[in-house]
């Protein structure tokens, strides 16, 4: 009665102000804007995106595919039957293009994504928990740390014990999942820096001791607060895991023919750098525009999230013209 | 670089000659009280200030236009809101904007333009001519060098040519200045070994090691305590007696600067919008933003009780050139004329030196009274207000809780050299629709008895008694979720309080959902905490980051009334609201207990608000209550010395009260848990036993004082014989009426700053 009537006209005169001038402008308006203001950022994603389609659509443009041989172009130089030209065997190399930057996208994809969503959860909880549990699970990670990547690899694509393995799965899968395995330590333990730092927030005390269960405060608070860094891990991540992908593949112990990636390409075609060089050039121009594009978009992914950038608003534009 | 020198030399030494001469100042003072002063008789003259930033919202206007002329040896206060582009005036006067910001208008330092400098021409005046005391004392020290060798090198910059033991004898001489015991040694500590009221006395030496002719004070104090804020005060104004340099005191605490400072700037929205005498301003405020915020501001040495101004709405977005009055859709007072154009500052009848911009100054006399112009709401009563207290029910007991944490050492092995004792054996207990407080400086473990209330575990040492529901008989998690259900918090901080991803549904709606609560029913509910604190309920659906920070805290306060407690905790409920918003946060406070027949328990260190809002009050010291009581008796009449030293320290908004004051100025800092003393915690700073003979001193060191009832003091055992019934107040302490060591006394009766 006292002061609910003196604060009501406030509010409103306030709700006027705030939708009358604009004054609150989304936050991923603001990152929206800020990242379309960088314009290596957004050539990248073009790029990237550019990419993506051709590796999914590529093929209904040609009538060749990665197994065909055609018997009457061996070793040709690109033209417009073969746009990029064939291998020794008489393999198209657009077909074969095609295919490897698709599983080498797809591999980037998904170790990027599901390696960042399990660092987050893992992370977050050791955070949340602390003491034993966090002494424990970082020294499982510390563990997955030490343990030579690379050996693993070998064994586990090159049969060794796990015959059976490969051959219910394809040689693509099974070396996403090996990278997966692999590629996670890292960012778990940024984000459990992050968390802690977190943890000591007010509104995860309130949480606390409103009696809220202590996976939903995980769930709830802490995964969604440190998006902006997983976005910016995730891009970091694909280009992580598509350069591992070509290293194994080059060195032989990744993607195994017939299936086809960029690394293979590569790595078949390094004897021919000078008999054939389109074979060595043009999946090696592929693997540095997937990366490239990924470097520029996170360089503006970063000056978008980050509320300290130096990105001034777009009024300097305004400014300059007007005087 | 020879073209900016070569007029330097010839004209510095005049104008510090004529500074520092008492004829000139005077003549000085003479033009400016007739309002005739040329610019060339300040030190520093600001005119026409504009700073611009650009941001995703267009151009941001952060300062409009401040003029304003600062005399040699003389104190400017610039008081405002946060985001009233106080420190952005400082900060373009110093030449500190980033390169983004865009700056116009003229700052004449002695008749030079400083506007325009590059970076490198200005450094010749920073540190040396102007000198700058930043807000917090424990960033604005570079960690990895001692304190000696960043004083010496301020000293290094402005004087290649000193000699290396000059520089030390000099920095030595320095820190004594400012108040630093056996400076010579201290000149080889580094900063984390020092307090951050003693950081804060190293800034000032920093800033007065080349004799600045000006002096800005950001915020000085803010990040202090209050017994550490009057040192600190003490310490600034002696600099400015030593050096005779202008200050520009830019404070938001109407408190600080009443007894500092000679003319007063107030700003709102980036705007001057009073100046003048700070007696003038005080006493006879002319723009309506300045007698809100005068009456907001909670007085802890009146105990009357009305409520205090809130001054609704927030400050204008300065995105867009305000059309009128940029304070006009906060003012009661606005009317259509205020609405065409906006007011400039103009002289205000009667007094030479005072400006107000507001077209109704003139109206605006001394005899208007606040509460009536501001509609302050009616105090609200209680239903528990005709119950004795002891007929009421207890909420929240504490027996005996201790907290000590163990304090390790030793990299690989370690081992105990001590023990912290954050909270020691603290008692009291809370009855329905009352406000109990803890006062004390940070460190007196005010938090962690909240932490430790809010754990509610059954291995805490001490009983904790929540609404019936003790942790000893039954910690099990059931009993648990029923406490949480009779107790919840508002945190200090509203922004960090509140996920900054949750929506305000979202928020309000997580202490429901986890109760169990229907869908339709969490729906009701949360509209009607939006009308209870004061919310539109429409504002449901936006995230906290668009809103004021009173209204955030409002939304943390809507949060804890959620399951409907009976007992709600408060830590430092107001200390991060601005002084206007703070009121009308206090306010709902006052009347959600009256309406919803709360407790609260309360952690603050602001003594006029725990004067304002409490019923009872603990003054907490080293992890021991050592008074507590009736919040009046205690605040009116308080017997331990370390009450008596707490309340003397809080500068009062009232220039007259002020000047006259006799503060006791405790002598250093809390001391460290580790060297504890045996017998009572205060005596390493107590004034009285500074001043007892040495028979009487050995009780105080080897003997812990208990916490008794008023004794057989004469003064109270005559107030006794008045009033039937006990007194609520106890206190530990031997000799709570002894004398005050006369040191520790400091009285600027004589020495005030308008005195003839």
């Amino acid at each position: 009665m006292t002061n609910l009537n003196a604060v009501d006209p406030a509010a409103v005169a306030e709700e006027a102000h705030l939708e009358g001038h604009e004054v609150v402008i989304n936050k991923s308006t603001i990152i929206l804007r800020r990242f379309l203001r960088n314009k290596t950022a957004v050539a990248g994603l073009i790029v990237f995106v550019a990419l993506t389609i051709f590796s999914f659509i590529g093929g209904f443009f040609t009538e060749w595919d990665k197994s065909k041989i055609d018997p009457f172009s061996i070793g040709m130089a690109p033209s417009s039957d073969h746009f990029f030209g064939t291998s020794q065997a008489g393999i198209d190399l657009y077909a074969q293009m095609v295919e490897g930057t698709r599983v080498s996208i797809l591999i980037g994809l998904v170790v990027g994504l599901v390696s960042v969503l399990v660092a987050a959860v893992y992370g977050c909880t050791m955070a949340y928990f602390g003491g034993k549990v966090d002494k424990v699970m970082l020294f499982f990670l510390e563990a997955l740390i030490m343990m030579p990547a690379l050996l693993v690899v070998a064994v586990a694509t090159n049969g060794g014990g796990g015959g059976s393995f490969k051959q219910a799965l394809p040689s693509w899968l099974l070396l996403t999942i090996v990278l997966l395995v692999f590629s996670w330590m890292g960012t778990a333990r940024l984000i459990r820096s992050m968390s802690m730092s977190l943890m000591s927030r007010d509104f995860v005390k309130a949480a606390q001791f409103m009696g809220v269960p202590a996976r939903r405060i995980v769930w709830r608070h802490l995964v969604p607060n440190i998006g902006s860094l997983l976005v910016l891990d995730i891009t970091r991540g694909v280009t992580a895991a598509i350069l591992a992908e070509v290293t194994f593949s080059f060195i032989g112990i990744g993607i195994k023919v017939p299936d086809v990636s960029l690394g293979v390409l590569i790595g078949g075609a390094t004897s021919q750098v000078q008999t054939y060089p389109w074979m060595f050039w043009v999946p090696l121009g592929a693997m540095f525009l997937l990366t490239g594009s990924l470097a520029m978009m996170n360089d503006g992914l970063r000056d978008a999230f980050d509320p300290s950038s130096s990105s001034v608003g777009k009024a300097k534009k305004k400014k300059k013209s007007t005087s | 670089m020879s073209r900016e020198t070569s007029p330097e030399p010839s004209e510095s030494l005049p104008v510090s000659a004529v500074a520092a001469s008492p004829v000139g100042r005077s003549t000085a003072e003479r033009l400016h009280v007739a309002g005739l002063h040329a610019p060339g008789d300040a030190v520093l003259s600001v005119r026409d200030l504009n700073v611009r930033f650009n941001s995703e919202n267009g151009v941001v206007h952060a300062v409009r236009g401040v003029d304003f002329d600062l005399l040699p040896g003389k104190t400017l206060g610039i008081v405002g809101e946060s985001g009233s582009g106080k420190s952005v005036t400082s900060m373009a006067i110093m030449g500190l904007l980033p390169e983004t910001a865009e700056v116009n208008g003229s700052v004449l330092l002695k008749g030079k333009e400083l506007l325009g400098l590059s970076d490198k021409a200005m450094c010749k005046y920073r540190g040396k001519e102007l000198a700058m005391v930043f807000q917090d004392p424990l960033s604005s020290l570079t960690p990895v060098y001692t304190v000696g060798n960043q004083i010496v090198e301020a000293l290094t910059v402005h004087n290649p040519t000193m000699s290396k033991q000059a520089k030390e004898v000099r920095a030595a001489e320095l820190l004594g200045m400012v108040g630093i015991p056996s400076p010579k040694d201290r000149l080889k500590a580094f900063p984390h070994e020092f307090s951050g009221g003693m950081r804060q006395r190293v800034m000032i030496a920093i800033a007065i090691a080349n004799n600045p002719r000006v002096l800005i004070a950001d915020e000085p104090t803010t990040a202090l305590d209050v017994t550490i804020q009057a040192q600190v005060l003490e310490v600034l104004q002696k600099a400015q007696d030593e050096t005779g340099a202008a200050v520009v005191m830019i404070t938001h605490d109407l408190g600080v600067v009443a007894g500092i400072a000679d003319d007063i700037l107030v700003m709102y929205a980036g705007k001057p919008v009073e100046a003048g005498v700070v007696d003038d301003i005080y006493y006879n405020p002319r723009m309506p933003y300045t007698m809100g915020l005068l009456g907001a501001v909670p007085r802890v040495d009146i105990s009357e009780k009305s409520s205090l101004i809130p001054i609704e709405g927030m400050p204008p977005n300065l995105v867009h050139t305000p059309t009128g009055c940029s304070f006009a859709p906060r003012c009661p007072l606005a009317g259509p004329e205020c609405l065409t154009g906006e007011p400039p500052l103009r002289k205000v009848p009667g007094s030479s030196a005072h400006q107000a911009a507001c077209v109704k100054a003139e109206a605006l006399g001394g005899d208007v009274d606040v509460h009536d112009i501001f509609h302050a709401p009616p105090v609200p009563v209680s239903n528990f207000a005709g119950i004795p207290r002891e007929d009421r029910k207890t909420v929240l007991e504490l027996r005996d809780v201790k907290k000590h944490f163990p304090l390790m050492k030793g990299a690989l092995l370690k081992r105990r050299i001590g023990t912290v004792k954050a909270v020691d054996g603290l008692s009291f207990d809370i009855r329905e629709g009352e406000c109990f407080a803890i006062v004390g400086e940070s460190g007196s473990g005010k938090t962690t008895t909240l932490l430790e209330i809010m754990e509610f575990h059954k291995d805490q040492d001490g009983e904790v008694v929540i609404g019936g529901l003790s942790n000893k008989e039954a910690a099990d998690s059931k009993t648990k979720f029923a406490m949480r259900k009779e107790m919840q918090m508002v945190f200090q901080d509203p922004t960090g309080a509140l996920d900054p991803r949750f929506t305000v549904y979202e928020v309000l709606a997580e202490p429901l959902v986890n109760q169990g609560m229907g869908k339709s029913d969490i729906k009701k509910r949360i509209m009607e905490l939006m009308r209870l604190v004061g919310l539109q309920p429409d504002h449901v659906n936006r995230f906290p980051n668009q809103f004021s920070g009173g209204q955030r805290q409002r939304i943390g306060i809507a949060r804890a009334l959620a399951v409907n407690p009976k007992l709600v905790v408060l830590d430092e409920p107001v200390s991060a609201l601005d002084v206007s918003v703070q009121a009308g946060v206090i306010n709902l406070l006052d009347k959600l207990r009256a309406e919803l027949g709360l407790s609260y328990l309360m952690v603050a260190h602001d003594l006029a608000v725990v004067r304002h809002i409490s019923d009872r009050v603990a003054v907490m010291y080293l992890g021991k209550i050592v008074e507590v009581g009736e919040v009046g008796r205690v605040f009116d009449n308080p017997r331990h010395p370390y009450t008596r030293a707490l309340l003397s320290a809080i500068p009062v908004p009232d220039p007259e009260v002020e000047r006259n004051r006799e503060r006791i100025i405790l002598e250093g800092d809390l001391p460290t848990p580790l060297d504890a003393p045996t017998g009572c915690n205060f005596v390493t700073r107590c004034p009285v036993y500074a001043a007892l003979p040495e028979a009487k001193k050995q009780k105080c060191l080897t003997e812990e004082p208990p916490l008794e009832m008023i004794s057989a003091s004469r003064a109270a055992a005559q107030l006794e014989a008045e009033t039937s019934t006990a007194l609520d107040q106890r206190f530990a302490c031997f000799f709570p009426d002894g004398d005050l060591d006369q040191s520790s006394l400091v009285s600027h009766a004589s020495a005030g700053p308008h005195a003839p």
